[in-house]
């Protein structure tokens, strides 16, 4: 069984990238919802999109057509994790292409 | 293979080839310790004195009136703290100002918890400091004023000498921290009036972990790192003399071309702004709008996140810099931005960049041409 893969997407500052990754780990497991949360800096020379199901990126890294995955910008998270809007776009991203 | 273009030159500059060179035949020839009384060691003194009187020469002051540092770093500590801890026990405030380089704010903040009073002036939209404000903030228990000659985000250059009027009215120590001046101003330390001020050979073409720091004469310091006399017992340890000679040889450089690299730069800037406002709407240049240091350019583009411009331009071969080095990792915003006034939305999409000696048109028209490519694509 594939695992669904989340990806959260940053520039240069690798903490601000884990914070927030792992205030969606936390999210996700407490809303009951199966996936892996990864982790990717897009500062690097060649900067490829990672494989992903789904990009939630803190800053416009990528296209969906470049990530070949449905993308969201996720960056109100970083001053609130709980972000109305912004949760509410992953979780209807997350329902349309991984029913629970 | 894709270029590389460096327009970074306010977090570091190449090593010029005639500063390497100076540097080289102090590694391996005259190795000497300055403090050994044979041959080798005679012979390091000799250069040692050589290239602090190129320095002081360079700033219109006294041998014994400059101090060689690890960096601008050390210096601006050594001033700062070394300055205070010679003083009166009464003399107790430190003046300076929001747009500071960390250097100089993290020692006010460490004074601060030593319970040091501390006034932090702040600036107008084009990052200057008033002079009427820094009269206004002393009081009898002021000891020492530090302000940046030219500021490293912005460009933006202090009024220097009318500070030091009011200083010198006063009976106040007046600091300047100008790394970022040295270059390319008229840098003359009886000219600006300033009692003591710091310098970095890294940000003229010399080698990082040298720098220097002048104290006028009778102005007394206590020292950072103790262990031996050297530097008038004011900075202990064997001296870099392979470093110290590219700084002088860095300092000689520079103030032998200044003029004409100023003239230079001033048009290549002007050139990039003009290009730049020319490729869209939305560009806007931060900082004054007159007297500007020519090397650094402060640009915000609307609508664009900063970090992923800066990202996409660094894939691109460019090397531009969000704000200044120091805090291009910092989650908060520029500090000198803040202090300036900016909207937070307006600080994200800034960058900055930086001209120096190598820099040309055709850079810059390659840089406008990878910008236009990129900037639609970093849109918020």
């Amino acid at each position: 069984m594939t695992t669904y893969k989340v990806c959260v997407v940053g520039g240069h500052c690798s903490n601000r990238v884990m914070i927030v990754a792992e205030q969606l780990t936390e999210f996700f497991e407490k809303q009951g919802i199966a996936c892996q949360v990864v982790t990717h800096l897009a500062a690097g020379e060649y900067g490829f999109p990672p494989r992903s199901n789904l990009i939630l990126q803190l800053l416009p890294a990528f296209t969906e057509s470049e990530a070949g995955c449905p993308v969201i910008n996720i960056k109100p998270l970083i001053g609130d994790p709980m972000h109305p809007a912004t949760i509410e776009k992953i979780l209807t991203q997350i329902q349309a292409d991984y029913p629970t | 293979m894709k270029s590389r273009i460096y327009l970074d030159y306010c977090a570091t500059t190449p090593v010029h080839s005639i500063v390497r060179d100076a540097i080289l035949s102090a590694l391996e020839a005259d190795f000497g310790n300055p403090s050994s009384l044979h041959w080798a060691g005679q012979n390091a003194a000799g250069l040692l004195k050589q290239a602090r009187a190129d320095v002081a020469s360079a700033l219109g002051c006294a041998p014994d009136e400059i101090i060689f540092t690890s960096g601008a770093t050390e210096a601006d500590n050594l001033a700062i703290f070394g300055g205070l801890k010679r003083l009166p026990p009464n003399k107790t405030h430190l003046i300076t100002s929001a747009i500071e380089h960390h250097a100089v704010l993290h020692a006010a903040q460490e004074l601060e918890r030593e319970g040091c009073a501390v006034t932090c002036l702040p600036v107008d939209g084009r990052g200057l400091v008033d002079p009427e404000d820094v009269r206004r903030a002393i009081r009898p228990e002021t000891a020492l004023i530090s302000i940046m000659l030219v500021n490293n985000e912005v460009g933006s250059i202090q009024p220097i000498a009318e500070i030091s009027r009011i200083a010198r009215e006063r009976g106040i120590c007046l600091h300047t921290d100008a790394v970022q001046g040295i270059g390319l101003l008229d840098v003359d330390v009886n000219a600006l009036g300033v009692d003591m001020l710091s310098l970095s050979a890294h940000k003229i073409y010399g080698p990082k972990g040298i720098g220097a720091l002048y104290v006028r004469r009778g102005i007394e310091l206590s020292p950072l790192i103790v262990g031996g006399a050297q530097e008038g017992s004011r900075r202990a340890g064997t001296e870099n003399v392979p470093g110290i000679l590219g700084l002088a040889a860095a300092v000689k450089l520079v103030r032998g071309h200044r003029a004409e690299e100023r003239a230079r730069l001033l048009g290549l800037r002007e050139r990039l702004v003009n290009a730049m406002q020319a490729s869209g709407p939305g560009v806007i240049v931060n900082g004054p709008k007159g007297e500007v240091a020519p090397h650094v350019v402060s640009v915000s583009f609307e609508g664009a996140d900063a970090e992923m411009l800066q990202i996409r331009l660094n894939q691109e071969g460019f090397a531009v810099s969000l704000g200044s080095a120091c805090n291009s990792k910092s989650i908060e915003p520029s500090h000198v931005l803040t202090a300036m006034g900016l909207p937070r939305e307006q600080i994200e999409a800034t960058l900055r960049i930086s001209l120096g000696m190598f820099t040309t048109e055709a850079e810059l028209d390659l840089f406008v041409d990878a910008l236009t490519r990129v900037l639609p694509r970093v849109a918020v």
